[in-house]
């Protein structure tokens, strides 16, 4: 068994995409490639592999990782043309790499670059809005809706430009175990906090995502 | 950059419904072909990616270099709610192009509770409903499928029908399109003549009916020299050489049908009495193993599916079924692929199939006796006893099998409460069967489910003379089924009654009720065969207001003279054959299956097909 971890990117064609087909999608890309998968024991024998931080439908990205098992050796540029190959078209693998242990652990990932490119009214002074000790915001949780102060878990936003009525944002928010902040939240945290601002239709893309500064792969 | 089609998408449930780009999805420059054909199934996305004759002809259209067929579908209500607030017209999956001059529209009807998003897919996009007020400009609409046997209904909606398996009849209507098209498309008329010389092609616009005064028909004339007097069926004479495709579209959602189809044969040879798919698609014709087990293996190859199932009408009566399955297994334990086997008779032989199939995993097992008295399964020629369903039962459960469906119809002719009360003593007989196995050899927590759907009469059947049951009756005896069921170990499900009597309407219904569909739509029906949006109330009243009683269509048993409103369509199998069925019926008296004993149905004439064995 050999395990590798896998970089990929996702565009608009198939952005739409919920998580759980997501993984059926792979599995079905991974018998069509004929390599060898780890399956797991049971009624439905399932090949093995784990998704970090899903991406919330309708979101596009350059920056995804997984980890898989392969049942035999493969090489890491192998492995990037057989499933590029076998992929529907929208999804590419970017990076392969054999892990041995725990050198990479995805687990670990903290942070997440994002373009936000929204629809909106008024105007946000991102500079004052950041000032702010706390930004509290109603936030989905396991146990419901709740109050959250977002402000810790925000490390940057930068404004790209601002025209027609449409606003461009990156912004540097943590993802992961410990907090899971969504570009929603921010903009929400934007209307309740700058005086007059309104947000409309938002895209959103994720350009990285790191563990503190580092990219994995 | 943000667009209206992500503002669309954003807002409806299940986006992946309407964005195309799945794995095989063919993707063409439509500047580059003749034909722009787009095949329509006027139901979801889910249902309609789980129809077998899609993607057949999917592509077949779209392995000619002159043409590209696209798919499009029902959308959700959601979803037509968004296209109406930013103007957008009904699409097609692959370019997301509007279909509203597509040069041809192809719908497969495939059960009359669909015509209602027939309609209301056209008026999405914005084409007139009716054939006679479209121009050349709009696309040529026509249809196929089961409900194309008696498509009266919506026979002023649409341009041509074609009759009987499509592989082959598909591929000449879009010759002489492009050859029409290539002469500067000057009239349609001159179009469908040309269609109307191809066998199995049948222009409703070139028949005149005419009414009796009690609104009988009293005739079907041809008012065009290219019209035939009777249209016959086209089917697949060598059915293993028959088109498969090389490949097939996987969904990034899940569907009904979510795996590969092998579609082991066509055509069944039981003859049951009440049941359409078996007369029109006689003669039963099957493929050889040997190309099965290509087909499959390709399938699973290019779709990466972990599933795949066999599709008949009657797996048991396939003659390679032991060949088959053995190479299927072989195939499916090393890739780890499930293998699903519908519509088996449960013998030794399947019983040890199922053990080699799913070897832990003991799911529920379903009969469909039909009915619940020999006598009645004798007028019904469903070749099933209660020996064979107790034998069967045995052997499940001492198999560990805990989990029984048993399907019935009710309002079958000549049923009596007596033959209701049976489907109650049949399931306490299955009952008593686990029971009388000792403890220690048998699994625990039996469940039983007795379900029972309401017989609808159909066109080219024995029954097609038959009188329905009236819903106040079908409510009788369900309650009749309920109160005779004793044990708490026995679940009752049954279907609702209104659905049944408007499919029964449309079934055998007439021209005369194209403007009472229409209207329904404009009223807001749509999506009539989901419960939540079926509004039985809204079609009663269209009937009301046009002053057509639909109990005409339902109530009445009709006699042997009556001109019937399909009588010009030949499905091969013959009128007086189906005359001979019901009186059989009316005595009880069974019929044996055609590898017993020919019955002289008439399907021999097609020259192909068990009739040859």
């Amino acid at each position: 068994m050999s395990n590798y971890i896998l970089k990929y990117s996702r565009d608009d064609r198939v952005k739409y995409i919920s998580h759980l087909d997501f993984v059926r999608l792979f599995h079905r890309t991974i018998r069509r490639t004929g390599m060898n998968f780890m399956f797991s024991q049971g009624f439905n024998p399932h090949p093995i592999m784990t998704v970090a931080q899903p991406l919330s439908v309708g979101v596009t990205s350059e920056s995804e990782y997984m980890k898989v098992g392969f049942d035999g050796e493969y090489g890491e540029e192998e492995i990037v043309e057989t499933i590029n190959g076998a992929f529907p078209p929208g999804y590419k693998i970017i990076a392969a790499k054999r892990v041995g242990g725990k050198e990479i652990d995805l687990t670990k990932l903290d942070r997440a670059v994002y373009t936000v490119e929204l629809e909106y009214e008024g105007s946000a002074d991102i500079d004052e809005l950041l000032k702010n000790k706390e930004l509290i915001v109603m936030k989905k949780s396991k146990s419901g809706v709740k109050e959250s102060d977002i402000r810790p878990y925000i490390y940057w936003i930068e404004k790209l430009s601002e025209q027609d009525g449409i606003l461009i944002l990156k912004m540097c928010i943590s993802v992961g175990n410990t907090y899971n902040l969504k570009p929603q939240s921010v903009i929400d945290a934007m209307e309740k906090y700058c005086p007059d601002f309104k947000a409309g239709f938002m895209n959103v893309h994720r350009n990285s995502m790191m563990c503190g500064n580092t990219e994995i792969l | 950059m943000i667009t209206t089609k992500d503002k669309i998408l954003s807002a409806v449930t299940k986006p992946t419904r309407y964005t195309g780009g799945e794995l095989n999805a063919v993707m063409k420059n439509p500047a580059e072909v003749d034909v722009r054909f787009a095949f329509c199934f006027a139901d979801t996305y889910e249902i309609a990616m789980s129809h077998l004759g899609l993607k057949i002809l999917y592509h077949t259209l779209n392995d000619r270099p002159d043409t590209y067929c696209e798919r499009v579908f029902a959308p959700w209500t959601d979803m037509e709610e968004e296209m109406k607030k930013h103007g957008m017209r009904l699409f097609a999956l692959e370019t997301g192009d509007e279909v509203t001059h597509f040069d041809m529209m192809g719908f497969t009807l495939q059960y009359e509770l669909c015509y209602s998003n027939v309609v209301n897919m056209l008026m999405l996009a914005d084409i007139p409903v009716l054939a006679k007020d479209r121009d050349e400009s709009y696309p040529i609409i026509c249809g196929g499928g089961p409900c194309a046997y008696n498509a009266e209904p919506v026979a002023d909606i649409f341009d041509f029908f074609m009759m009987g398996e499509g592989e082959d009849v598909i591929h000449e209507v879009v010759d002489e399109y492009v050859k029409w098209k290539k002469s500067g498309k000057k009239s349609k008329r001159d179009y469908l003549e040309a269609i109307a010389e191809i066998e199995g092609v049948y222009v409703p616009s070139f028949y005149d009916v005419e009414y009796n005064e009690d609104n009988t028909i009293k005739s079907v004339t041809p008012n065009n020299p290219h019209a035939k007097p009777t249209v016959r069926k086209r089917i697949m004479k060598d059915f293993d050489a028959t088109y498969a495709p090389e490949t097939i579209i996987v969904p990034f959602g899940e569907v009904v049908h979510d795996r590969v189809m092998l579609e082991i044969m066509r055509g069944c040879l039981r003859g049951c009495r009440f049941c359409q798919a078996g007369y029109i698609y006689r003669p039963l014709r099957e493929r050889k193993p040997d190309t099965l087990l290509g087909i499959a293996d390709n399938l699973l190859s290019c779709s990466g599916y972990d599933e795949i199932s066999l599709s008949s009408l009657s797996t048991s009566d396939f003659s390679g079924l032991p060949d088959l399955t053995d190479g299927l297994l072989e195939m499916t334990e090393k890739k780890k692929i499930g293998l699903s086997l519908p519509s088996l008779r449960i013998d030794n032989f399947s019983l040890e199939l199922m053990e080699k199939v799913q070897k832990v995993r003991k799911t529920g097992i379903t009969f469909a006796p039909e009915a619940g008295t020999q006598r009645l399964r004798d007028v019904i020629n469903k070749n099933i006893n209660e020996e064979d369903i107790i034998k069967s039962t045995n052997l499940l459960f001492r198999g560990g099998w805990t989990s029984v469906k048993l399907y019935f119809m009710i309002g079958l002719p000549t049923e009596t409460m007596e033959d209701v009360r049976g489907i109650a003593d049949l399931a306490q007989k299955v009952l008593d069967v686990y029971f009388g196995i000792p403890k220690e050899e048998r699994a625990k927590n039996i469940n039983i489910t007795v379900s029972t759907s309401s017989f609808v009469p159909k066109p080219f059947t024995a029954f097609q003379w038959a009188k329905q049951d009236t819903r106040d009756m079908l409510i009788e005896k369900q309650n009749e089924l309920k109160s005779a069921i004793k044990s708490k170990r026995i679940r009752y499900n049954w279907h609702d009654n209104k659905t049944s009597y408007l499919e029964g309407v449309f079934a055998r219904g007439d021209r005369r009720l194209c403007d009472v569909i229409i209207k329904a739509v404009q009223k807001g029906c749509k999506f009539d065969g989901w419960g939540e949006h079926f509004n039985f109330d809204a079609w009663m009243s269209t009937f009301d207001d046009l002053g057509i009683d639909p109990d005409f269509y339902t109530a009445r048993e009709r006699s042997y003279d009556e001109v019937l409103p399909w009588d010009h369509i030949d499905i091969g199998v013959t009128k007086n054959f189906l005359m001979r069925e019901n009186e059989k019926a009316k005595k009880a008296a069974t019929t044996p299956h055609c590898r017993l004993r020919c019955a002289g149905c008439g399907a021999k004439s097609f020259g192909t097909g068990v009739c040859y064995e």
